[in-house]
């Protein structure tokens, strides 16, 4: 049983980095459905690399390079070209699926380095994704550029002309969101489940995005989701834990998707607005184009 | 943004409409930069990706075993292109064309498992009833599948591009469930696929396709009328326009958006019914059935390409029927690594994006009258100063 948790915490891990980056960035406005396809470009070059390097280190650091250059694409298509965002973050998805296949296919297999050490008995990336919750948290309610870049999500055109750089805070939420993204899917690759296949992360960034608009855009909640989708994911690997015999495995493997949707519902009722709502940034997903 | 280069200036200028043949344009010279940016793979594994191309263009067009093939992957990549344009139309993302191409699929092989086609590829099977039940509950299963987002995001603003997402995956497992380790659908020898469809349940044939392309080209058809020409049609493009403003004249939002994804999910389904239960040679659900999901992606790129146009979504189909079957043909023969295709997908998406909307902005030169003026102006005050 603690083998069950310290595993979906580890998954827990990719779950909210991801997450984590995703929310900074739509707190300044921009929404990366892409995510899926940054982990997958992220972690399939941060794989190779590790694997040819034999260093976990320069996986890790290709893959945050990785993730920031894409969400500086994203960036530039969105905040420069001012293109619909879905669109562009759909490119960024398939073009991230597209590529890593015919990429990444040379490398199928483990990875084959020795495994990482565990800190005190926890997944180190749990305990970073920890840390980067309350990092992520103080920054947006207690610091000045925090209060800024939910400013610029909410507002953009009052944002300017109050003097707030709004453009470059996009380009900055991006980039940093884009480096933390592509951390999860090293995490993911590296760490999680380091054996390379096609499409090897089966849905995990879109698990990630609906994980922000579950947290109503709160890095704690963040949090709790993603420890809970862990329990899930693993709960649904290994059903025979908790209910022994009963349905086949693989239509366990359906429930976290299905739990998903289910919470996106529940989420998305009147009641539940009324209630908890008007978290959502007001200017999410919208170009803005400044007036010259 | 402006530069200055000597006496003219160039302005970069953002339009504010696009008229047709200038996004035309765009689409079609991202089709022709992705196939250059992709020819260049070819070069990284030591081949001349002219020869390449010349290849796969003989393979998939002007052969007598590759033409069918691409033209059986075209209708695939076609009717999925139409799951995407229907809800697009309204300005809905359906990005769940896996999971209704599946649902389509165990739908039609449901049919035929009731009707005893599991206990020998010989079964004594009315196809003459059992055909066009497959078919039928085939577009059913899809548009049912499809129906569920729709509804949601009618009913309750939910994100239809999570939902579609998380329901791909839930037919995904559901796929594994039916045909894997003695599941219903198991075949009768081989672990992980499906059974073969008996002889009297496969579709018949004409002129060497089966009888699903004839049909794909009358529901083509079908489906522009109706986006063109029907009250139904126009209220879809009026909400795609402004849901706002469609809200305000009447239209109902939640009918609406589950329509457009119950039809674009019967097109999906009968994708499905097509692929796995129509093209010789397949007649069963493969091992390899996921690369087939995966594959229904071509469905989007296509349905941006034709800017949602069904009829023009149909020579790009073609164009992408030919470049996957002409690839996997070339995999083979020049051993390149798998998913050439998919790599192309990748591509095309990011330089049709990059295209559509570069080709909103133009450069304006413009020549300026050397600025003369400003200094006599302040030669003339000099002269003028002695009067101070």
């Amino acid at each position: 049983m603690s083998n069950l948790l310290t595993i979906s915490l580890a998954a827990a891990a990719v779950f909210a980095i991801a997450a984590l980056g995703e929310l900074l960035e739509q707190r300044a406005g921009i929404l990366n459905v892409g995510l899926e396809g940054v982990m997958l470009l992220s972690g399939t070059f941060g794989f190779i690399v590790a694997k040819t390097t034999g260093h976990y280190l320069w996986g890790f650091l290709v893959a945050l390079a990785i993730g920031a250059l894409v969400g500086l694409i994203h960036g530039f298509f969105s905040i420069t070209l001012g293109s619909n965002q879905v669109v562009n973050g759909m490119a960024i998805w398939i073009f991230g699926f597209g590529l890593t296949t015919y990429v990444g296919y040379p490398y199928t297999g483990p990875l084959g380095l020795k495994q990482f050490p565990n800190l005190l008995g926890l997944p180190p990336f749990f305990i970073l994704a920890l840390v980067l919750a309350g990092a992520i948290w103080f920054l947006l309610y207690r610091t000045h550029i925090g209060l800024q870049l939910r400013s610029v999500g909410e507002n953009p055109a009052v944002a300017e002309s109050s003097g707030i750089a709004v453009i470059r805070l996009r380009y900055l939420a991006a980039v940093l969101a884009g480096a933390l993204v592509g951390l999860a899917g090293g995490v993911y690759s590296l760490i999680y489940n380091p054996v390379w296949s096609y499409n090897y992360l089966q849905g995990w960034g879109f698990i990630a995005l609906a994980l922000v608009f579950f947290s109503l855009w709160n890095p704690l909640l963040v949090l709790l989701g993603a420890v809970l989708f862990g329990v899930l994911w693993q709960l649904s690997l290994y059903p025979e834990l908790l209910f022994p015999n009963f349905f086949s495995r693989y239509l366990w493997r359906a429930v976290p998707f299905l739990i998903t949707v289910v919470v996106f519902v529940v989420m998305s009722t009147r009641w539940f607005s009324l209630r908890w709502g008007a978290a959502k940034p007001h200017a999410l997903g919208l170009p803005y184009q400044r007036e010259s | 943004m402006r530069v200055n280069v000597g006496n003219t200036t160039i302005r970069i200028e953002r339009r504010s409409t696009l008229r047709w043949w200038q996004s035309a344009v765009a689409s079609v010279l991202a089709v022709v930069v992705s196939l250059v940016l992709v020819g260049f793979a070819f070069l990284h594994v030591g081949a001349s990706p002219v020869a390449v191309y010349r290849e796969i263009i003989q393979y998939a067009f002007l052969s007598q075993y590759g033409l069918p093939q691409t033209i059986n992957r075209a209708v695939f990549i076609l009717l999925c292109a139409y799951a995407f344009i229907v809800p697009i139309r309204a300005g809905l993302w359906n990005i769940g064309m896996p999971g209704q191409v599946y649902a389509g699929m165990l739908a039609a092989f449901s049919v035929a498992y009731a009707f005893g086609a599991k206990t020998s590829v010989n079964a004594p099977i009315p196809g003459v009833i059992v055909i066009p039940l497959m078919v039928l509950g085939a577009m059913a299963g899809g548009a049912l599948y499809g129906a569920i987002p729709g509804l949601l995001r009618g009913k309750l603003q939910v994100n239809e591009i999570v939902t579609t997402m998380m329901l791909n995956s839930v037919m995904l497992w559901l796929v594994a469930h039916m045909i894997r380790e003695g599941g219903p659908f198991m075949g009768r020898t081989a672990e992980g696929e499906g059974f073969s469809l008996p002889l009297a349940a496969r579709m018949p044939q004409l002129w060497n396709l089966p009888l699903t392309v004839y049909a794909t080209l009358v529901l083509a058809v079908f489906l522009s009328i109706v986006l063109a020409k029907t009250t139904i049609g126009y209220q879809i493009r009026a909400f795609g326009a402004s849901p706002a403003a469609a809200r305000y004249a009447g239209i109902r939002e939640g009918f609406l958006c589950t329509f457009v994804f119950l039809l674009g999910g019967l097109f999906a389904g009968f994708a499905g019914y097509h692929y796995f239960a129509a093209v010789p040679g397949v007649y069963k659900i493969p091992k390899s059935y996921n690369d087939f999901g995966d594959f229904s992606f071509y469905g989007l790129i296509t349905g941006l390409i034709a800017q949602n146009n069904p009829i023009a979504a149909i020579p790009v189909a073609l164009l992408f029927g030919g470049v996957a079957s002409g690839a996997r043909f070339m995999q083979g023969k020049l051993r390149l690594a798998f998913g050439i295709d998919y790599a192309l997908l990748g591509v095309l998406m990011l330089v049709i994006v990059a295209f559509q909307a570069l080709a909103h902005y133009r450069l304006a030169l413009e020549h300026r009258v050397p600025a003369a003026v400003p200094q006599r102006e302040i030669g003339e005050s000099r002269v003028e100063s002695p009067h101070h």
